[in-house]
């Protein structure tokens, strides 16, 4: 190296940087930047617990003490490196090259693990845990402290799902951090004074944050532990493979430990585009639904004489599907249900099997509320999404405004949602958020109301208080749509010319993780792979020549989509129908559907685990969950998520494979025996480059307005309810937010339930009764949670989003 | 529906709450007031009372726990009409301060068993503490009631002074404001008077603390001028 001679030459200091000297190495950095980390870039490991680069410094724990000169004057005691930022001239000395600081460094361990119960053979941390790594590396073999040591009663629960172990702590507050500054869910604090120091929560309030599970991640020691984890394994014994998580639409990018076939635990990974270090405890916790105990692991088929499921081999349940379908097909068609959870790659096997093995356009993945607006916003607007173009999480954080409407972000997208918060924190972004009441988020966003009824948001965007038109037309202003905009009449197209008027970003954020994907592959009834649409003959021939099809095979006509489908099959028009991982009472009428799947049609069913729709069907096809294939989610920003197959050996097929094979007993091929061949061939198709379908021209609906015998529904999902890809695992659904029903002061008055605690809110179908909350929603409108009770808002009201409803006190004192 | 804590804390102290909080450009700065001014309705820190502050000023109740777990002066059990500290700080304990402190416990102690640090004398009357140091070394052995002045005690006299305390008596203090109870003193700590502006309005420093300063003034002695904007030279650098 000629780092010694380079020593006397000059060093180009550029603009906005110093020079200082680290360990007798001149080096440039970046005014502002850490000592600690200027040391890192440099390959120098300072030790550390309490920093983290994502969490504001603190200097809590002292264990990164160096020696530090400043313009020739030594700085009196060494210095914390995590606090102390680079200067013009500074001369660092760490524990290479200072005795002192070597001594310093030695000291503050020795100190922190005195009251330290060393008990890292039975600790979950030992073997991949700081502070041990590095007290074998720079500590004592021994501790001179030969008195008792400082216990407390452990673990004790902060909630369902983490633990502490007051002992193992270094007070470092990493988690107190992460809650207050990343979270915004100060509900864990550090408590007491002295030797009684100690993180802890109020007696009234459990540490329940949707992301407390990062701070078991990157707690430095074994005190905060995860309550499902916990004395399961030792990390030297997981194997760890990169996985994406299979939740929302935000496309994180994890971590599953498993070993001998079984999943232990996931974590967040690293990935600064997307979810930086974080994950929200869904997707950290809810993978045990693979392994409950109605999971499919062999097909089945329903038996001629007894009318029952019974298990087949695959042989047999194969032809028995394509010969029913086959059937089917020529009875009047088969429509095909995807849902809306699969990869790129299974969702276009649904695809090509609809157009090539069913020759039906009847295709439509989204099994939730939707509309022809929405389909034609898909088409026009959100296929061909991808992060070079489109909205990015990067770009949510440096917006100078985002406006959301119809998206409840730390219920639906969590990852957005901590984008958000941190673009408000980091930016001072405004953040506007069009919906009915100040949620959480709104608060920890910083951000603004704009309330409207519920349906009344399209016609509200019309009239826009004049500080947001504004901010919107600054450059890069974002515009944000959720799931339940396909339940208001005209949102879409009035958010599109919005978008268009201001110049601000418009990106759609769907709550399921395979949405984008189905998008991208065409597994809707008016769109090929890529966007094509399917009334242009010129993309037709483009699929038709990639596919391999006679000019003409494809069908012309635009299918059927959710609604139509189900309509037709229960009054006769369709004979078949192929469903992928749908729960019905997530349908916009679960009654409709039920009675089209009991309506005599042909049912091959292709699921994880037993639902209502496996139990009507004729053939039951079992799948491989997200562990056991590979794989490619698309993310709400067009992120390519690609990830491996987790757990090896297990021989169980994806949906894809499932599909080819299916296709070949009815005589066509598919080239999707594998999510790589799968992938391969949609890749072979290329980008779309022609006639787009066109963009919705829809005019904002007119909501329903509440009277004096109804009030209108606001709802969506709470991020931990009763979905089904929670079961199995109680430490998680113990942190879900209570369910509530939520209305003003001055609604409650009006319909007479002021003084009642419970409340039912109901339709003709059925109700829901709920604890009452006051806030601040406006007159006439009562908030549900969709699915966090057993009575839900699609199955027991038939109800969704903007519809009438009654508000009456509960006729008995219980909650449903 | 949800209730608001208007069990305990009625409108008169909603009313100071938000005096507290306009006192201040960021309302959470409030905080240590408000728990003064909680322990001045309550005589501790309830459970309640972190709810109470935590709703006035938007912050979680762990965020209001941390601070009143930290701070010896926010009491976590119900205290007495009056609270003594005693002064145990090296310079008190060893002038007195230990001997004083054992016999109030034993004194105020009931079945033989003596009172504890922070726990309360059967009668309701003396919540007793051990104090880290008063600030008043050059008058030791001290002791506070109410965080009023009893200088120069010794055990004899802290034992008299009690024992009238448990009469209903409020003998003066030393220097400072007359004796109220803790309560009072609580909401004075919060920033409010109620009239008495005059109690804390004098001199309160004892003679013996201004003993220097009067020599130095009967003597003619003064700190050398220091000339305005001129900083003492760098010292050399240390080899």
């Amino acid at each position: 190296m000629t780092l010694a001679a380079d020593k006397n030459t000059d060093i180009v200091v550029p603009d906005g940087h110093v020079k200082l000297t680290i360990d007798g190495a001149e080096v440039v950095a970046p005014k502002g930047e850490l000592l600690i980390r200027t040391a890192e870039r440099l390959g120098t490991v300072i030790p550390r617990f309490c920093d983290h680069p994502l969490l504001e410094p603190a200097g809590a724990c002292r264990q990164c003490l160096v020696e530090v000169e400043m313009g020739g004057r030594p700085m009196p005691k060494p210095q914390a490196s995590c606090t102390l930022t680079v200067a013009d001239g500074m001369v660092v000395k760490t524990q290479l090259t200072s005795p002192v600081a070597d001594k310093a460094q030695a000291g503050v361990m020795e100190l922190l693990l005195i009251n330290h119960p060393l008990d890292c053979p039975i600790c979950d941390k030992g073997g991949e845990c700081p502070l041990q790594n590095q007290a074998l590396k720079h500590g004592r073999t021994d501790s001179r402290f030969t008195e008792t040591k400082r216990t407390f009663p452990k673990p004790i629960a902060v909630s369902s799902q983490v633990l502490l172990d007051r002992e193992r702590c270094v007070l470092c507050q990493r988690c107190t951090r992460f809650s207050e500054q990343i979270a915004g869910d100060p509900f864990i604090e550090l408590l007491e004074r002295g030797s009684q120091q100690q993180i802890g929560t109020a007696q009234d309030q459990p540490f329940q944050s949707y992301f407390s599970g990062n701070t078991i991640q990157i707690c430095p020691v074994g005190a905060l532990t995860s309550a499902a984890y916990r004395f399961r394994s030792r990390p030297f014994d997981l194997v760890s493979t990169p996985s994406v998580c299979e939740h929302c639409a935000g496309g994180c990018a994890t971590r599953t430990d498993w070993r001998r076939g079984k999943i232990t635990r996931r974590l967040a990974a690293e990935d600064p585009q997307v979810n930086e270090e974080w994950i929200c405890d869904k997707g950290r916790f809810a993978f045990t639904y693979t392994t409950e105990p109605d999971r499919l692991l062999r097909p089945r088929v329903r038996d001629a004489k007894t009318g029952e499921l019974r298990d087949a081999s695959w042989t047999e349940a194969l032809r028995v599907a394509a010969e029913g379908l086959t059937k089917a097909k020529e009875a009047g068609g088969v429509g095909v249900l995807p849902g809306g959870r699969l990869t790129v790659e299974d969702a276009y096997a649904y695809s090509k099997f609809a157009r090539v093995a069913l020759g039906t356009n009847d295709i439509d993945y989204r099994n939730r509320p939707s509309s022809a607006e929405e389909l034609a916003f898909l088409g026009s607007t959100v296929s061909g999404t991808n992060p070079e173009h489109g909205v990015t999480y990067g770009d949510i954080e440096k917006a100078p405004a985002v406006l959301l409407i119809a998206l409840e972000p730390e219920e639906e997208a969590p990852g957005v949602f901590l984008r958000l918060r941190k673009g408000n924190r980091k930016h001072g972004n405004r953040v506007f958020h069009m919906g009915q009441w100040t949620t959480p988020a709104v608060v920890k966003t910083n951000g603004t109301l704009i309330p409207c009824l519920p349906g009344e948001e399209a016609d509200m965007l019309g009239r826009l208080p004049s500080e947001v038109d504004e901010l919107l037309r600054r450059p890069d202003a974002v515009i944000l749509l959720g799931e339940r905009a396909a339940e208001i009449t005209g949102l879409f197209s009035t958010a599109r010319e919005l978008a268009a008027q201001t110049g601000a970003k418009l990106a759609w954020i769907p709550r399921r993780a395979g949405e984008l994907a189905a998008i991208e592959a065409g597994a809707l009834p008016t769109m090929l792979p890529g966007g094509r649409p399917v009334t242009d003959s010129v993309a037709r021939a483009e699929v038709e020549l990639a596919w391999g099809l006679e000019t003409g095979t494809l069908p012309t006509a635009e299918g059927r989509d959710l609604a139509g489908i189900l309509g037709a099959v229960a009054n006769g028009r369709l004979a078949g129908l192929v469903i992928g991982s749908v729960d019905v009472h997530d349908l916009p009428n679960p009654e409709l559907a039920e009675r089209a799947l009991d309506s005599g049609v042909f049912v091959v069913s292709l699921d994880l685990r037993e639902s209502s729709v496996t139990r009507r069907a004729d053939v039951v096809l079992p799948v491989a969950a997200i562990s056991e294939k590979a794989g490619t989610y698309i993310n709400w920003e067009g992120r390519r998520r690609p990830f491996p197959v987790v757990i090896t050996g297990t021989n169980r097929l994806p949906d894809c494979r499932v599909l080819d094979t299916l296709a070949v007993e009815m005589d066509a091929d598919l080239f999707t025996q594998t999510p790589a061949a799968a992938m391969a061939d949609l890749g072979r198709l290329g980008h779309h480059t022609g006639n787009r379908i066109p963009a919705p021209s829809v005019d904002a609906g007119r909501p329903n307005r509440p009277g004096q015998r109804h009030a209108v529904l606001a709802t969506w999902h709470q991020l931990i309810d009763h979905g089904s890809m929670q079961d199995g695992e109680p430490h998680l659904a113990g942190t879900a937010r209570p369910a509530v029903a939520r209305l003003s002061v001055d609604t409650a008055k009006a319909f007479g339930v002021a003084d009642a605690a419970l409340i039912t809110v109901g339709t003709d179908r059925g109700s829901v009764t709920l604890l009452a909350e006051f806030a601040d929603l406006p007159e006439g409108v009562v908030w549900l949670p969709s699915n966090s009770t057993p009575a839900t808002v699609r199955t027991s009201l038939g109800a969704g989003h903007g519809a009438l409803v009654t508000v009456t006190t509960a006729a008995n004192g219980a909650a449903s | 529906m949800t209730e608001m804590l208007n069990d305990v804390f009625g409108q008169d102290t909603r009313t100071k709450a938000q005096q507290l909080i306009a006192r201040y450009p960021q309302s959470r700065s409030a905080l240590l007031p408000m728990l003064h001014l909680v322990q001045s309705v309550e005589g501790f820190v309830s459970q309640d009372g972190i709810r109470f502050c935590a709703e006035q000023l938007e912050l979680t109740t762990a965020e209001v726990s941390a601070v009143a777990t930290f701070y010896t002066m926010y009491k976590r059990k119900p205290c007495g009409e009056h609270l003594v500290s005693v002064c145990t700080n090296t310079l008190c304990a060893a002038l007195g301060g230990d001997a004083i402190y054992a016999r109030l416990k034993e004194e105020l102690g009931s079945d033989g068993k003596p009172l504890g640090h922070e726990q309360t004398s059967e009668d309701g009357k003396v919540t007793l503490e051990h104090a880290e140091c008063l600030a008043a070394c050059d008058l030791g052995p001290v002791l506070q009631v109410n965080y009023e002045y009893f200088d120069n005690q010794d055990p004899d006299t802290a034992s008299d002074l009690v024992a009238k305390l448990r009469a209903g008596e409020r003998p003066a203090p030393t220097r400072g404001a007359p004796l109220t109870d803790f309560k009072q003193a609580e909401l004075q700590l919060a920033g409010f008077f109620e009239g008495r502006d005059l109690d804390v309005a004098g001199p309160s420093a004892a003679k013996e603390t201004l003993r220097g300063n009067t020599v130095a003034q009967d003597r003619g002695w003064s700190a050398p001028v220091m000339p305005d904007g001129v900083l003492p030279p760098v010292p050399e650098k240390k080899k």
